[in-house]
């Protein structure tokens, strides 16, 4: 096979957007995925692009990749369903409303525009919230994606710019000579590139060890639950103050449910397991905000496996040791921030002036 | 009665395979549950009137009697029943979450059998989802089960036995069939009427019934098909098509009952990610087990007509193979009297296989009816996905049903594609020019039917649910 300049491991929001850009300055450039492209947490994740639920340190970021989703017809594709909505995070009790304070505070000092509003104001903005409710941390900057169809609209922009996708490809080999890496899959296939970039998502741990390089990457299982079509039920993202909830209804009428109430997962074989308890609490809760949401059905829960870092911070940047090889995972909210940590990766290898060393990988090296 | 938390055996699907294999497991002094979403046993085979119903006496059907006499056995050997209760998911090990009026319910168990039958496979054609449209299986619930007809003036359509029982039933609950529409040719139904009856006992019941719809003067239209269906003023209009010489003809009525043939329902086992297998033959894709039913994991048992399809009379035999199984794995019984009590059971089910292939056979869906679908046609009628937008996605580089299902949203409607997965990957498969086996299948999801939040949530104290750590900042 030909000689790529540039390999990229894993097909995701990260791996797929970085391949994207480099592409277009005219890189011959190969994603490289171990089953089907953006099928993994980036194909199945809420879609929810909220400040609300962001780390405060990434807010910047975050609010550089909402900018892109916005106007994927600018870079991506006209074909992905993006809705700009109003988001709400809700305070219950007082000790929420503590919470929210404090929190919205530091994601405010990061940059996030969001403001705490009264009852009063946050029914205004969504009269389908519970009206139970103490206060509201409220933020323009807030909506959605249709997760589902990254997969189709990536693997579209990419072909379109000649990047090879190469998918069915288990990475079991990697190994350097002459400058050229060599990447060989648990069949004996062989990919030849220049530059190589790990984004292998919760595997990445797994990949990195084929370097030698041995870092944490915990798996989170997260579950989603998703209603069947509904009347509108609400008009914003709901969020709740300790970030365990996220809600939206589409356009089609379906609510999806989400929070990060974690279900069983096998890093090593990606099986999936539903925990009913707590689709349970997860449900109660959803509930609990918008209360006419008890009149729908739920027609499917599935499960994604989420990657994280020993101090939850991503690595992106230079692998250390390593000539040309590159590393981006594990970005929590990495569905906002994704395309735009991608493009920054991207220019770095492009050799521009770009900072990352907040994401060095260095820093967590065991 | 009060229901307990954990038993020796769960049986999910009250029909004649989960039935028998409950009585059989039973009788040995295992703790059995059967779990059921009908008001009672029966399945749809046996399928039992709604309580609430005022039935008429003088049609008491064959089937209603067949279902009393399960209610009376379970009830003898101390079977507990959860009868209304929907199962929503299974997880290994085995628990078993169910749904009913009184809310959410989880049971434990150590060996699952899996008893929960077929669905009803309808291969989309222009106007299939106009109203006046309906299953062939959805008629024959009405006929047996309600005694009621879904309207006075009926086409039947499609292939498999199903067709001749239906038009049996239409005519003895005095309906009028405008005609019949029959994929097979003429010659298939004599091999029809031997895949229905199953034993020489029925024999002459299955020949009754052909001369019954003989008799009625109802015109028969072998080797065709139906092609299309518009609205008409007081009901719809039907276009049906010789498949061999290709002429049209169209035909008024009020309702259209319509099938394919059966699908193995395998919700639970790709739920549980046992290994599945390819049987067109059979149905399609279905658990993988030996010929004790034993599935590729420790506990868990498919039987019935999930298995593969038999029809209800090899589903009793199946079922009690199953419960030695169970009584075996679980040395309730020894070798001996294991190979002595399904010996004969094994040979009768052989015998069966016969009738079964005659009856897959005209199961099995022709190339035509596949070939029918116009691009525009609505292939997953929960989102509206037709097969322009399936074809399209392949184009763009998906290659298996999972993947064209997230581009596409095909299945995931509150269906999950029982109801389409069948036709979109026979179009697929057609488009990629490979098997159906290649596409793989849809990965199994909770919840199994869908689920209403009210019941899920029950009541509940919010200071309970927030017990959770925050999600770090």
């Amino acid at each position: 096979m030909d000689n790529f300049d540039i390999a990229i491991i894993g097909g995701g929001i990260n791996g797929s957007s970085t391949a994207l850009n480099l592409a277009k300055n005219g890189l011959k450039v190969c994603v490289i995925d171990k089953g089907s492209i953006c099928r993994g947490a980036s194909g199945v994740n809420a879609g929810t692009l909220t400040m609300h639920m962001t780390r405060a340190k990434l807010i910047p970021y975050a609010k550089k990749g909402w900018e892109l989703w916005m106007n994927t017809e600018k870079w991506l594709s006209t074909e992905i369903d993006v809705k700009q909505k109003k988001g709400l995070c809700l305070a219950f009790t007082e000790e929420e409303e503590k919470l929210l304070n404090e929190r919205s505070k530091i994601r405010k000092e990061y940059g996030a525009d969001i403001k705490i509003v009264s009852k009063t104001e946050a029914l205004k903005i969504d009269p389908n919230i519970n009206s139970k409710i103490k206060c509201a941390a409220y933020c323009e900057m807030d909506g959605h994606v249709s997760a589902n169809q990254t997969g189709y609209v990536f693997s579209k922009a990419l072909r379109a710019n000649n990047v090879d996708i190469i998918e069915n490809f288990e990475v079991s080999e990697v190994s350097s000579r002459n400058n050229i890496y060599e990447i060989i899959s648990n069949k004996g296939e062989k990919i030849n590139a220049s530059k190589i970039v790990v984004a292998a998502g919760v595997h990445l741990g797994k990949i990195l060890k084929l370097l030698n390089i041995n870092i944490n990457i915990k798996c989170f299982p997260q579950q989603l639950i998703v209603t069947e079509r509904m009347p509108e039920l609400m008009r914003t993202v709901v969020t709740v103050a300790n970030g365990k909830l996220s809600l939206k209804q589409f356009e089609s009428g379906t609510v999806l449910i989400g929070g990060g109430w974690p279900g069983i997962g096998n890093i090593d074989n990606d099986y999936t397991e539903t925990k009913p308890e707590n689709l349970i609490g997860n449900m109660r809760l959803a509930c609990h905000a918008i209360p006419n949401l008890k009149n729908s059905r739920v027609s499917r829960v599935w499960l994604g496996l989420e990657a994280e870092t020993d101090d939850a911070m991503p690595v992106i940047g230079e692998l250390p040791n390593l000539k040309n090889a590159y590393v981006i995972g594990s970005i929590h909210s990495g569905y906002t921030s994704g395309p735009y940590l991608g493009l920054l990766l991207s220019e770095k290898i492009l050799g521009k002036e770009t900072d990352l060393s907040l994401f060095d990988i260095k820093r967590l090296i065991l | 009665m009060s229901l307990k938390k954990e038993y020796d055996v769960i049986v999910i699907g009250a029909g004649p395979s989960g039935v028998s294999a409950a009585i059989k497991c039973s009788k040995k002094s295992l703790k059995v549950l059967i779990i059921d979403s009908n008001e009672n046993s029966g399945g749809q085979i046996y399928r039992a009137p709604p309580k609430s119903y005022v039935k008429k006496k003088e049609k008491s059907l064959k089937e209603n009697l067949i279902q009393i006499k399960f209610s009376e056995e379970l009830k003898k050997n101390n079977i507990d029943t959860a009868y209304n209760h929907t199962v929503w998911q299974v997880s290994p090990g085995y628990k078993i979450d169910a749904f009913s009026e009184e809310g959410t319910i989880q049971w434990k168990t150590k060996n699952l059998i899996v008893a929960t039958g077929t669905y009803e496979k309808i291969i989309p054609f222009e106007g299939w989802t106009t109203p006046g449209v309906i299953g062939l299986a959805a008629c024959t619930v009405m006929l047996k089960s309600h005694q009621t007809l879904p309207g006075e003036r009926i086409i039947l359509a499609g292939n498999g036995p199903l067709l001749i029982l239906v038009a049996y039933y239409v005519v003895k609950f005095g309906g009028k069939i405008e005609a019949i529409i029959d994929t097979s040719k003429k010659s298939h139904w004599l091999k029809s009427i031997f895949s229905l009856v199953l034993s020489p006992q029925n024999f002459i019941q299955g020949i009754t019934w052909m001369l019954k719809i003989i008799f009625s003067r109802i015109p028969i239209y072998s080797n065709s098909m139906v092609t299309k269906v518009t609205n008409e003023k007081n009901g719809i209009s039907v276009e049906i098509k010789n498949i061999e010489n290709k002429k049209l003809k169209k035909i008024s009525t009020e309702v259209l009952a319509v099938g394919h043939g059966l699908t193995p329902s395998t919700d639970i086992t790709r739920l549980l990610r046992v290994d599945h297998v390819y049987n067109e033959l059979k149905g399609g894709w279905i658990a993988k087990i030996d010929k004790y039913f034993r599935s590729s994991a420790k506990g868990l048992y498919i039987t019935g007509d999930g298995a593969g399809i038999s029809g209800a009379v090899a589903a009793h035999d199946k079922g009690k193979l199953t419960a030695y199984a169970i009584l075996f794995d679980e040395n309730i019984i020894d070798e001996k009297e294991f190979k002595q009590e399904t010996i004969q059971i094994l040979r009768k089910l052989n015998r069966y296989e016969i009738f079964a292939k005659g009856i897959a056979n005209l199961n099995s869906t022709p190339k035509e009816l596949i070939n029918n679908i116009d691009e525009n046609t609505i292939l997953c009628r929960c989102e509206d996905i037709t097969k322009k937008e399936i074809i399209h996605a392949i184009k763009k580089g998906a290659k298996n049903l999972n993947q064209i299902k997230s581009w596409t949203r095909f299945g995931m409607g509150p269906c999950q594609g029982r109801t389409c997965q069948y036709s979109v990957a026979r179009v697929a498969a057609d488009e990629l020019d490979c098997k159906i086996e290649e596409l793989g299948y849809l990965t199994g999801r909770s919840p199994i039917r869908p689920f209403p939040l009210d019941k899920a949530i029950g009541d509940f104290d919010y200071d309970e649910i927030t017990k959770v750590e925050a999600a770090p900042l």
